[in-house]
C-alpha cells in the first residue's frame, strides 16, 4: 500500500505519494471528468481602457493597507496538508452523497480555477500599477485554493484535465462595471457560505464527513480580502453605486446571485443532509451576512423576510427541476417541459424583482473585517 | 475586419501549465501583443498539451485567432453581459440531477 498523499507532511511529500499512485487516467475518473465539464473556464475580455483608467486616489489610504496586507500572505502556509487532514474514507462513503461531494470539489475547484485565469487576464493586459497588483495578487490566492482542492480530488480517484487549453476558445465581453458587481459579489457569498459552513461544523463536529471544511476558517478570509478591494473600487466612483440604472442593476445581481445559489445548493441535498444543514436555512443564513456585508457599498439591501421570497424561491426551485426533467426526456414532450419550466422560471425572477428593497446608508469608509 | 466575414490569423504564443500541489493554474500568452476582442476564438495548435501532478511547463506553440466579424462582435458586446452568472462561484457545474 502507497502512502497517501494525505499523510505527507510537506507539500513536497505529498506530490511524491501522489506520483508513487497508480496513474489517474483511468476510464472512470475520464467520464466524471467529461460529465462534469472539469476545468472548462470561460475566456473574458472587457473594456482595458476603462479599467486602466480607474483612479484610486479618493480610497488611497485603505487600498495601500489592504494590498499591503495581501501582499504579506497571511494565508501562505495555510494550504498545507498536516494532521488535521484526516483520512478519508471515499470507499465507504454513501454513492449518492460521493457524487454530489464530487460535483461540490469540481465545482469549486472550477471557479477558482476561472477566478485565476480571469485575474491574470485582467493583470497581464491593464496597465494601472494599482489595479494590476490587485489582479496579480487575487491570481495568486485563486490558484493556491485550486491546487488544493484539485488535491483533494486527486484523493478521491478524479484526475484533472486541462486539455481545454487546446480547444477553441471563445472571448464573451462584460462590461468592466459587471465585473465588478459580480465578483464583489461572487467574493463576499463566497465567503459567507465558507464561514456558515465552518461555524456550523465547529458545533456539530460529527458532520464534518471530509476535512476540507477545516481549512475554510482561514480560506474564506481570502475570499474576504478580495471582496474588500472590489468594495473599494465601487468606491472609487460613486455613480456605480448611485444612480438609478445602476442601483436597478445592483438589484438585478443580487437577486440573480441569490436565486442561483438557492437552486444550486438545492440540487445537493445529500450533500447538505450529511453536513447537517437544512439548505433553506443555510440559503437564508448566507444570504443574510452577505446583505449585512455588502451594506459597506450597495445602497440597499433585499428584502429576504419579505412574506413572497422563500415561497417564490421554492418555485424556482420547482421549475427547475422540471427543466431538468424535461432535458432528460427529451423529444417534443421533453421540449414543451422545459419551455413550460423556463417559463415558470422567468416569472419566479420577474417577482423576486418586484419585492421591494431595504433601503440602507453607505458608510463614508466601506472598509471591513471577518467578523462572523 | 469585415461586417460579415471571419479572418484568421496566426500569432507565436507560450502556454504555461502549474499542476501542482501549491498551484493549479493555465494560462496562454500571445507573445505578439495581438489583441483578442469580443466575439473572437482563439486555438492553440498541436497536440494537447498535459502537465503530470507536481508538474510546472512552458511551451511555445502557435495560437490561430479567428476574428469575429464586426456584426458577431457588436452582439458579442451587447449580449455578454447575460452571461455574467457564470463568474458567480458556484454556478459553473452542470446540475447532479439524476
Amino acid at each position: 500500500m502507497n502512502m497517501h498523499s494525505s499523510d505527507a507532511s510537506t507539500a513536497e511529500e505529498a506530490i511524491a505519494a501522489q506520483e508513487a499512485l497508480p496513474p489517474l487516467t483511468n476510464e472512470e475518473a475520464t467520464q466524471v471528468a467529461m460529465s462534469n465539464t472539469l476545468l472548462t473556464p470561460r475566456f473574458y475580455t472587457t473594456d482595458f481602457d476603462e479599467m486602466d483608467a480607474i483612479d484610486v486616489t479618493p480610497v488611497r489610504g485603505e487600498w495601500d493597507k489592504l494590498i499591503a496586507q495581501m501582499k504579506s500572505d497571511p494565508n501562505k502556509g495555510h494550504f498545507k496538508k498536516n494532521e488535521d487532514w484526516d483520512k478519508v474514507d471515499w470507499d465507504g462513503m454513501e454513492p449518492a452523497l460521493k457524487a454530489e461531494f464530487i460535483d461540490f470539489l469540481i465545482s469549486s475547484c472550477t471557479a477558482e480555477f476561472s477566478g485565476c485565469v480571469l485575474y491574470k487576464e485582467m493583470k497581464r493586459r491593464g496597465s494601472n500599477e494599482d489595479i494590476t497588483t490587485l489582479f496579480q495578487l487575487m491570481a495568486r490566492d485563486e490558484a493556491r485554493h485550486a491546487g488544493f482542492i484539485n488535491d483533494a480530488l486527486r484523493e478521491a480517484g478524479i484526475a484533472v484535465n486541462l486539455g481545454f487549453l487546446t480547444q477553441a476558445k471563445k472571448y464573451t465581453y462584460f462590461r468592466p462595471k459587471f465585473i465588478y458587481y459580480a465578483t464583489y459579489l461572487s467574493e463576499k457569498i463566497g465567503y459567507a457560505r465558507y464561514i456558515t459552513i465552518y461555524r456550523h461544523l465547529e458545533k456539530h463536529p460529527e458532520h464534518r464527513f471530509h476535512p476540507i471544511f477545516k481549512w475554510f476558517c482561514e480560506w474564506c478570509n481570502d475570499e474576504f480580502s478580495h471582496g474588500e478591494a472590489f468594495a473599494l473600487l465601487l468606491k472609487t466612483d460613486p455613480k456605480l453605486t448611485e444612480t438609478w440604472v445602476n442601483r436597478m442593476w445592483i438589484k438585478f445581481f443580487l437577486t440573480a446571485v441569490f436565486s442561483t445559489m438557492w437552486v444550486r445548493d438545492h440540487q445537493r441535498p445529500e450533500f447538505h443532509k450529511a453536513l447537517g444543514v437544512d439548505p433553506e436555512w443555510y440559503g437564508q443564513e448566507v444570504f443574510r451576512k452577505t446583505s449585512d456585508i455588502s451594506r459597506q457599498v450597495f445602497p440597499m439591501v433585499l428584502d429576504i423576510d419579505h412574506p413572497r421570497w422563500k415561497p417564490t424561491l421554492r418555485r424556482m426551485e420547482a421549475a427547475n427541476v422540471q427543466i431538468a426533467q424535461g432535458r432528460k426526456q427529451g423529444g417534443f414532450g421533453g421540449w414543451l417541459k422545459r419551455m413550460t419550466g423556463s417559463a415558470k422560471a422567468g416569472f419566479a425572477f420577474v417577482s423576486l424583482l418586484t419585492i421591494p428593497v431595504e433601503k440602507s446608508t453607505v458608510p463614508a469608509s466601506p472598509r471591513m473585517e471577518p467578523a462572523y | 475586419m469585415g461586417l460579415l466575414f471571419r479572418e484568421k490569423e496566426t500569432a507565436p504564443c507560450t502556454v504555461t501549465i502549474s499542476h501542482r500541489f501549491e498551484e493549479l493554474s493555465a494560462h496562454v500568452r500571445l507573445d505578439n501583443g495581438a489583441i483578442i476582442h469580443p466575439g473572437d476564438t482563439v486555438q492553440v495548435q498541436g497536440p494537447e498539451i498535459m502537465a503530470a501532478f507536481g508538474e510546472m511547463i512552458e511551451e511555445k506553440r502557435t495560437a490561430v485567432i479567428t476574428r469575429a466579424s464586426k456584426l458577431e462582435q457588436m452582439w458579442t458586446r451587447a449580449t455578454g453581459d447575460l452571461e455574467f452568472m457564470e463568474l458567480c462561484e458556484f454556478s459553473f457545474s452542470e446540475e447532479v440531477m439524476s
